[in-house]
């Protein structure tokens, strides 16, 4: 079975190494880029405030608790999730807005992380497929796909996870095939693991998911 | 993506003060097409204008007049929800419903829709020379170029497409565009006014003065009944833009058609007016277009590259289609 990405990933040398690099990077960026302090809210006398060009404090609500972290008004949703947070859930594949594997919930709609800046998520509520169930307790759609065997390489799942959650909260125990194929429509999966994911999203919701 | 300021103003009035005293600056609504240029390095501001914050642009509201106002930072998701638009502008409210997927109609925004870049990879990719980017000629029009998304109408010496599935219905209805949003407040321009044509060594596809935003879309009322269908034509069901949009909108009297207008997507620089088509129905009743009309006016003028021959087709079956919807749906 595909890893399951809500599990911390092992220790050690793992693909988290690769980003521990990552993740220095971003201290350095932040090191590096960081406007002085004081000097945030832009030249005196604008009446909105200003962010950047170099790292700014951002303070999110992320699956239910505050994080604050230090990104550059460039960084994406996605990249803060994954490289500052640790949240590996969402992926990164196309970074386009074209396949979806990046799914998370923001005020609880689906959108693409990767077509998100991280400072626009101030102040609003993220949810990332960690943020729906952690194994022992998981969500009645996770549960739903790993009994209907709704993946293969598991690439694309948080993504659809997300939209099928979606889906699910919107419509309840009525959800129909037809509401689930539109809630996935922004989610590719190259394993065509479509109707299985079907069948998970009918019976969760069944289930009242 | 190349970083840059960003600056948070809280209404319409402070973001375009904001882009006043910041040549250069741009503005950012969902960012669904503009993170795509900046991660391309198509464009690389040093400031932009974010719409985050900005808490009076996204009402839908019914005026005492009996016009819509559509909030330009309204997202596609906003439009396909509300009970206002499905009631009064169905056909806005399915075509909404019908761009794209739910993860970008939850960012995509009204205004940001109409201001789209074109999805020519000629311009969308740094490596390939594109007139508007400073290239001396569109490698769309030269022999080998990739046609296929192109544009068939006004395609010479710019072949680009406006993408757009929402204009056309917008066009359609007889919307205007109120933009400005400074102290001075703002002015409406006709629908068609929004746009540029292409200009060499420009990427911007608006007409707007230094400053100035799309504030709101407003639909006018109407002393006589109003009939509006559209129709698609795409390779994929969804996640995709069109390859061709028509939307045709009906002015009544009784059974004739008082006044047509025909708008088509996807087929140049600009959303693109069809006024032979628009003439083809004018005058007529109902039950006789119904039974004649076969969209091939809506086709004409058109000036096809060799890869763009089929648009023209497609052009009069959606034409079609949408006149049916019209006549359909009431
Ligand atoms: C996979 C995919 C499929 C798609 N399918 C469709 C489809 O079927 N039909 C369709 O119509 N579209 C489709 N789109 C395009 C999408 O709808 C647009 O990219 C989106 O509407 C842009 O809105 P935005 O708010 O994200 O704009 P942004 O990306 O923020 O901005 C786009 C442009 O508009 C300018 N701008 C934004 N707001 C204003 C304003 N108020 N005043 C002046 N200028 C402004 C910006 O400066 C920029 O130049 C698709 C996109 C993707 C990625
Ligand atoms: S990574 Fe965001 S949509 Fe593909
Ligand atoms: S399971 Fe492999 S991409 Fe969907």
């Amino acid at each position: 079975m595909a890893e399951d990405p809500s599990v911390p990933p092992a220790r050690g040398i793992t693909r988290r190494a690769l980003f521990q690099g990552a993740g220095a990077a971003a201290a350095a960026r932040a090191l590096l880029g960081a406007t002085p302090a004081g000097a945030e809210e832009g030249p005196a006398a604008t009446p909105w405030r200003t962010q950047g060009p170099g790292a700014v404090d951002v303070a999110l609500r992320v699956n239910g608790a505050e994080r604050t972290l230090r990104v550059e008004p460039r960084v994406t949703l996605l990249e803060a999730l994954r490289l500052d947070l640790d949240l590996t859930g969402a992926k990164p594949v196309c970074d386009r807005s074209q396949c979806g594997a990046c799914t998370v919930w923001l005020d609880g709609r689906t959108v693409h992380a990767c077509s998100v800046l991280a400072v626009e998520a101030e102040g609003r509520e993220v949810t990332t497929v960690e943020g729906l169930g952690q194994p022992g307790r998981l969500h009645p759609v996770q549960r739903a796909f790993v009994e209907e065997d709704a993946l293969q390489c598991g690439f694309c799942t948080p993504g659809l996870v997300m939209s099928v959650a979606w889906a699910v909260a919107q419509h309840g125990p009525g959800l129909s095939e037809a509401q689930v194929r539109r809630a996935c429509a922004g989610n590719l999966c190259r394993c065509g693991t479509y109707p299985h994911v079907l069948k998970a999203a009918l019976k969760a919701a069944g289930q009242g998911g | 993506m190349k970083a840059f300021r960003f600056l948070r103003p809280r209404t319409l009035a402070e973001a375009s003060e904001a882009l006043r005293r910041e040549p250069g600056a741009v503005p950012k609504a969902g960012g669904v097409d503009l993170l795509d240029r900046w991660k391309e390095r198509v464009e690389e501001p040093e400031v932009v204008v974010g719409l985050c914050d900005v808490t009076d642009g996204a009402a839908l509201r019914l005026e005492e007049d009996g016009a819509l106002v559509l909030g330009a930072l309204a997202t596609l998701a906003d439009l396909a929800g509300s009970d206002l638009v499905r009631r009064f502008l169905p056909a806005l409210a399915r075509a909404a419903d019908q761009a794209a997927s739910p993860q970008i109609r939850h960012r995509a925004t009204l205004g940001g829709n109409l201001a789209q870049a074109t999805r020519c990879g000629y311009w969308r990719l740094r490596s390939f020379p594109c007139l508007l980017r400073g290239a001396s000629r569109c490698p769309v029009r030269e022999p080998g170029g990739v046609q296929e998304t192109a544009g068939i109408f006004a395609n010479d010496p710019c072949a680009s497409a406006h993408p757009s599935s929402v204009a056309p219905v917008l066009g359609a209805l007889g919307a205007e565009i109120l933009v400005g949003g400074g102290p001075e407040g703002g002015r409406g321009l006709a629908f068609e006014a929004l746009w540029r044509a292409p200009e060499p060594g420009r990427s911007d596809v608006l007409a707007l003065e230094p400053g100035e935003l799309i504030r709101a879309v407003r639909i006018p009322p109407s002393a006589h009944p109003v009939r509006v269908g559209h129709a698609e034509v795409r390779q994929r069901a969804a996640f995709d833009w069109p390859l061709v949009t028509a939307a045709v909108g009906l002015t009544l009297d009784a059974d004739r058609i008082r006044e047509a207008r025909v708008w088509l997507g996807s087929v140049a620089p600009t959303p693109h007016r069809a006024r032979a088509a628009e003439a083809a129905l004018t005058g007529r009743r109902l039950a006789e277009v119904r039974a004649t009309f076969d969209g091939r006016a809506a086709a004409e003028g058109a000036t096809p590259l060799p890869g763009t021959a089929y648009k023209a087709g497609l052009v009069a079956v959606a034409a079609r289609r949408a006149l049916a919807d019209a006549l359909e749906r009431s």
